[in-house]
């Protein structure tokens, strides 16, 4: 038997809304039509705040949270938009765009990439800080898939994906800080990886175009993240 | 990147190693104590791919899970160590007293070369073996003693003021012990 969730009232934007307790600010904003830009975060998937794109203003305190791993409170004041936080998510996207190689002229997913259409929504055409131009491999051993690292956002959507959903734990962050990299099993090849059912769960959930389809030539690569989201609420259906 | 070192963990090694596994189980943070002690065990002090297999397949843990938490730790080596470990801080106060010169000096003196090539050996992060494996040379970010820098830890015993001098010392007499 389910309780019933108890209902809070929040300010976001200064607009009164109410939401149900448990629920993050990032998921009672959406659930408002609020937007608020994010990158790591993807429905159905437990929220790790690793983008920081989400960072909200609470009226209260001078920290910024991010939307997507606060819980919301009752009464609580959420600014979503403003100079400070666009001055704050622009570092984070610029430092991002210079971690790896993105070169969206040549990338599979060029048109269709959730950072590119992020730093063109806030108008990023140049970066201040220098390329990091890291030497980094493609894995191509998969049969029907590819990994490109210098895509790699290190969002974990890849690891949640496989790890909640399919339950095969094939993907994991490996090292520390600049030298994380995407890593299946301990260290092998993709393709030669045991634990992977190539059920492709990881590719769709991929905002970049780091895992993609092989066969896919510049732009072609369409993701569809929305149907990792609806899989998870078809399999919350209880008949 | 991925190497096959054959070393398959023998019944007696598969014995401890389930042992450690079940003194451990239901702790939170089992998977680091067993992982430290069965490298502890280890006559090289490392971590073959083999058992972190074994491992992996004994606590019913991801694979990609064990191989992530190897790699966060520095503890950890993936690589068979040394006899003897030497440990040069590379630290900000250490630094400014030279701890850049001994490092060179160390790895000239035991054979190691000044290029940076393999992969391991990142521009702050040092981790190299003597290929006769008597040594194994290493930086850390501080060992908090930064009022005797620069500090060399020899054998996990702190040395404090070391210059290249007294260094070459430490290691003459370390490789004398170890005979």
């Amino acid at each position: 038997m389910r309780l019933p969730q108890k209902k809070l009232s929040i300010r976001i934007d200064g607009e009164l809304i109410s939401a149900v307790e448990g629920q993050t600010i990032l998921q009672a904003a959406k659930a408002n039509g609020k937007y608020i830009p994010t990158l790591c975060d993807l429905e159905g998937l437990t929220p790790v705040g690793a983008c920081r794109l989400c960072i909200v203003e609470i009226s209260g305190t001078d920290r910024l949270f991010p939307a997507c791993t606060t819980p919301i409170q009752d009464g609580m004041s959420v600014t979503t938009a403003s100079t400070r936080l666009a001055h704050h998510r622009r570092i984070s996207v610029e430092l991002l765009l210079v971690e790896r190689n993105h070169t969206c002229a040549v990338c599979v997913s060029n048109g269709h990439c959730e950072l590119q259409s992020l730093a063109s929504a806030m108008g990023i055409s140049t970066v201040r800080f220098a390329y990091n131009y890291p030497k980094l491999g493609v894995d191509l051993s998969h049969p029907r898939f590819v990994l490109d690292h210098n895509r790699c956002i290190l969002c974990t959507r890849c690891v949640r994906a496989c790890a909640d959903l399919e339950g095969a734990h094939v993907w994991e962050i490996t090292s520390r800080g600049i030298h994380s990299r995407i890593v299946s099993d301990l260290n092998q090849k993709w393709g030669e990886s045991r634990s992977c059912t190539n059920c492709g769960k990881c590719v769709q959930a991929c905002p970049t175009g780091a895992l993609a389809a092989k066969g896919c030539a510049v732009e072609e690569m369409v993701k569809r993240a929305d149907n990792i989201s609806s899989l998870v609420h078809r399999r919350e259906v209880q008949v | 990147m991925h190497t096959a070192s054959l070393e398959r963990p023998n019944a007696a090694e598969r014995a401890f190693i389930d042992q450690v596994i079940i003194s451990r189980t239901g702790h939170p943070g089992a998977l680091l104590g067993i992982l430290e002690s069965v490298q502890e065990r280890h006559p090289n002090k490392y971590l073959p791919l083999e058992t972190l297999e074994y491992i992996a397949a004994q606590t019913n843990t991801p694979l990609s899970r064990i191989y992530s938490v190897v790699t966060f730790y520095a503890l950890f080596n993936l690589q068979p160590q040394g006899d003897n470990t030497i440990c040069i801080c590379r630290g900000t106060a250490c630094h400014t007293r030279g701890s850049r010169n001994l490092l060179q000096s160390v790895r000239l003196e035991l054979g190691l070369g000044l290029e940076d090539a393999s992969e391991t050996s990142e521009a702050d992060k040092t981790l190299l073996t003597t290929p006769d494996h008597k040594f194994t040379v290493r930086t850390v970010a501080c060992f908090g003693q930064c009022a005797m820098a620069p500090v060399v830890e020899v054998n996990h015993r702190i040395c404090g003021h070391v210059n290249e001098r007294t260094l070459q010392r430490e290691i003459r007499t370390v490789e004398r012990e170890s005979y």
